[in-house]
């Protein structure tokens, strides 16, 4: 047994409340290092509406701020949709989805089902509109020389929204226009800090061109420049990334 | 003025029954109107809590709600706004509204006395006020400000294409978004906390307009109240008045903290006054210990 004078005794008890409480509270931010996303150079481009939603203007004018969706989306167990702050006012209380590396979109299409205003319409899963996800070719294990395909598994319509490009570096996935921004494989992609962006559907056909040009110039690329390519640029930005194997699944 | 004669009123109520067994009298204290509309309150805000533990009793607020999870309802001004903004005519809003309508035929005013929970809140800051003897300023403005009101939040919701009332300023969406966020950031689910103190603010700007001047939001400013004190005028639920019993001592008038006249209109056999909120204070407060003035539904 371990004899403590009283001195020590009482700093130990002083300190280990704070000690235990910061070890348990804190966990979970502590594991996901705070690494920058994928694709820096592509901004969002507006704000990402839950499933259903109306055009921005008539969404605006339609939703009424009740919380509905919010509390929906809680009961759901997804916790996606949250209130937007005063930061942007003419926007304020209005629901969106800020934070899809943790609490993505499940398409369960409750929101849209309980909506009181008709802000969010009644639509099937495959016609939703929240936005496009994108797989930055640089950053992707399938893309790199491994194997992985967890955004597809991931994903919630499937076999539609992926095509598989197979070659001597694997199989390689690539996000087609089907995809509707739910954003469930950006949460499920094990390298951290996610390798899939989801961006606005006005934004990524602004953006189409030169992401399928990049797209097709990697496919087209010589083994031997693919292999300098991976393996001086990429690899070291994917290994200071890590990968992230303990994620909190809720 | 008002405030003394409260208390000789609950006074003289709590001798009145000391003789009583003290079973029987915690019932009568349950059962006072004052008392079971407080009741009510507690019982739907806890309802509304259970959403956070994922219950799906009652999800949402009080401007917008789905009730076991079928049910859609939304708040009657809420929706004129929302309908001026779109200036877009949908089915689904209109199913919504309807069982709210429902509610408030029957019903008329009773939502600000029973359900409202700023009236509770004002209540408290009532008892504040009294404890440090302040002297309060009593505005009278007109009871057809409120109809300006919704008049002029009409007209910017159509100008500016949102629905600046219910979004903005609502006392009961803001309480909502404060409720929900103070859950959500104390069990670490995404929040902003920046929502939290601009519906922090506001609910304190009501509350501190409660402190100089006394229900003049719920008198002559909330538009939500104002929607539902027209329900009123057609509400099967009404006060009505019994002939021949009343000493004119003008309690009931003393009591009624939203300014409606009872004693002037004693000799109808009922009142349709669109500020009376179904609080139940004049029936208490009255001589005749509720003989003579009572709430009925119908009749």
């Amino acid at each position: 047994m371990i004899e403590l004078t009283r001195r020590e005794f009482l700093k130990f008890s002083i300190i280990a409340p704070v000690l235990i409480s910061n070890g348990v509270g804190c966990s979970h931010k502590k594991e996901i290092k705070e690494v920058s996303g994928p694709l820096p150079h592509i901004d969002v481009g507006g704000i990402i509406r839950p499933p259903g939603a109306l055009s921005e203007r008539k969404f605006r004018a339609k939703c009424i701020g009740c919380g509905v969706c919010v509390n929906v989306c809680h009961v759901m167990r997804y916790d996606a949709i949250q209130i937007m702050g005063p930061g942007d006012i003419k926007n304020l209380g209005t629901p969106y989805i800020k934070d899809m590396r943790d609490f993505p979109c499940g398409l369960c299409m409750e929101c849209p089902k309980h909506c009181p205003t008709g802000a969010l319409r009644k639509i099937e899963k495959e016609n939703v509109e929240m936005g496009q996800a994108l797989i930055d070719l640089g950053l992707c294990f399938g893309w790199n020389g491994d194997v992985c395909l967890s955004c597809s598994k991931a994903c919630p319509l499937g076999a539609k929204v992926f095509d598989f490009y197979n070659s001597e570096w694997g199989n390689q996935p690539f996000i087609n226009e089907n995809c509707v921004g739910c954003g469930l494989c950006v949460k499920y992609c094990p390298l951290g800090g996610s390798a899939v962006k989801v961006v606005t559907k006005a934004k990524y056909s602004e953006i189409r061109s030169s992401y399928i040009s990049e797209f097709r110039r990697l496919r087209e690329m010589s083994q031997e420049e693919r292999y300098a390519i991976v393996y001086s640029e990429n690899m070291p930005e994917i290994m200071a990334r890590g990968r992230i194997i303990e994620r909190e699944y809720r | 003025m008002s405030v003394n004669i409260d208390r000789a009123v609950e006074q003289k109520s709590s001798s009145q029954q000391l003789n009583l067994p003290f079973s029987k009298r915690w019932m009568e204290g349950l059962l006072r109107l004052s008392k079971l509309r407080r009741f009510v309150l507690l019982g739907i805000i806890l309802l509304f809590l259970l959403q956070f533990l994922r219950m799906k009793v009652l999800v949402g607020g009080l401007t917008g709600s789905v009730a076991l999870w079928f049910v859609r309802l939304i708040d009657v001004f809420a929706y004129v706004e929302s309908l001026f903004a779109s200036r877009d005519f949908t089915i689904t809003a209109l199913v919504s509204v309807l069982p709210v309508v429902g509610i408030y035929l029957v019903f008329g005013r009773a939502f600000c006395g029973w359900v409202c929970p700023m009236d509770f809140l004002f209540e408290m800051i009532d008892k504040m006020r009294a404890r440090d003897q302040k002297k309060k300023i009593v505005l009278k403005i007109p009871q057809e400000t409120g109809y300006l009101f919704i008049i002029i939040f009409l007209w910017l919701s159509a100008l500016m294409e949102i629905p600046i009332f219910t979004n903005y300023l609502s006392h009961l969406t803001n309480f909502f978004r404060l409720l929900t966020g103070t859950f959500f950031i104390s069990f670490n689910l995404p929040f902003e906390p920046v929502v939290l103190f601009y519906s922090g603010g506001i609910i304190m700007l009501l509350l501190s307009l409660e402190y100089i001047m006394p229900r003049l939001w719920c008198r002559s400013l909330c538009p939500v109240g104002m929607i539902y004190g027209a329900f009123n005028k057609i509400s099967l639920l009404r006060l009505r008045f019994k002939e021949g019993e009343c000493g004119e001592c003008g309690l009931c008038d003393q009591v009624c903290y939203m300014g409606v006249k009872i004693a002037q209109n004693i000799d109808k056999p009922g009142l349709r006054d669109t500020n009376c909120i179904y609080c139940g204070r004049c029936v208490e407060g009255c001589e005749t210990k509720g003989r003579l003035i009572k709430m009925k539904i119908g009749g």
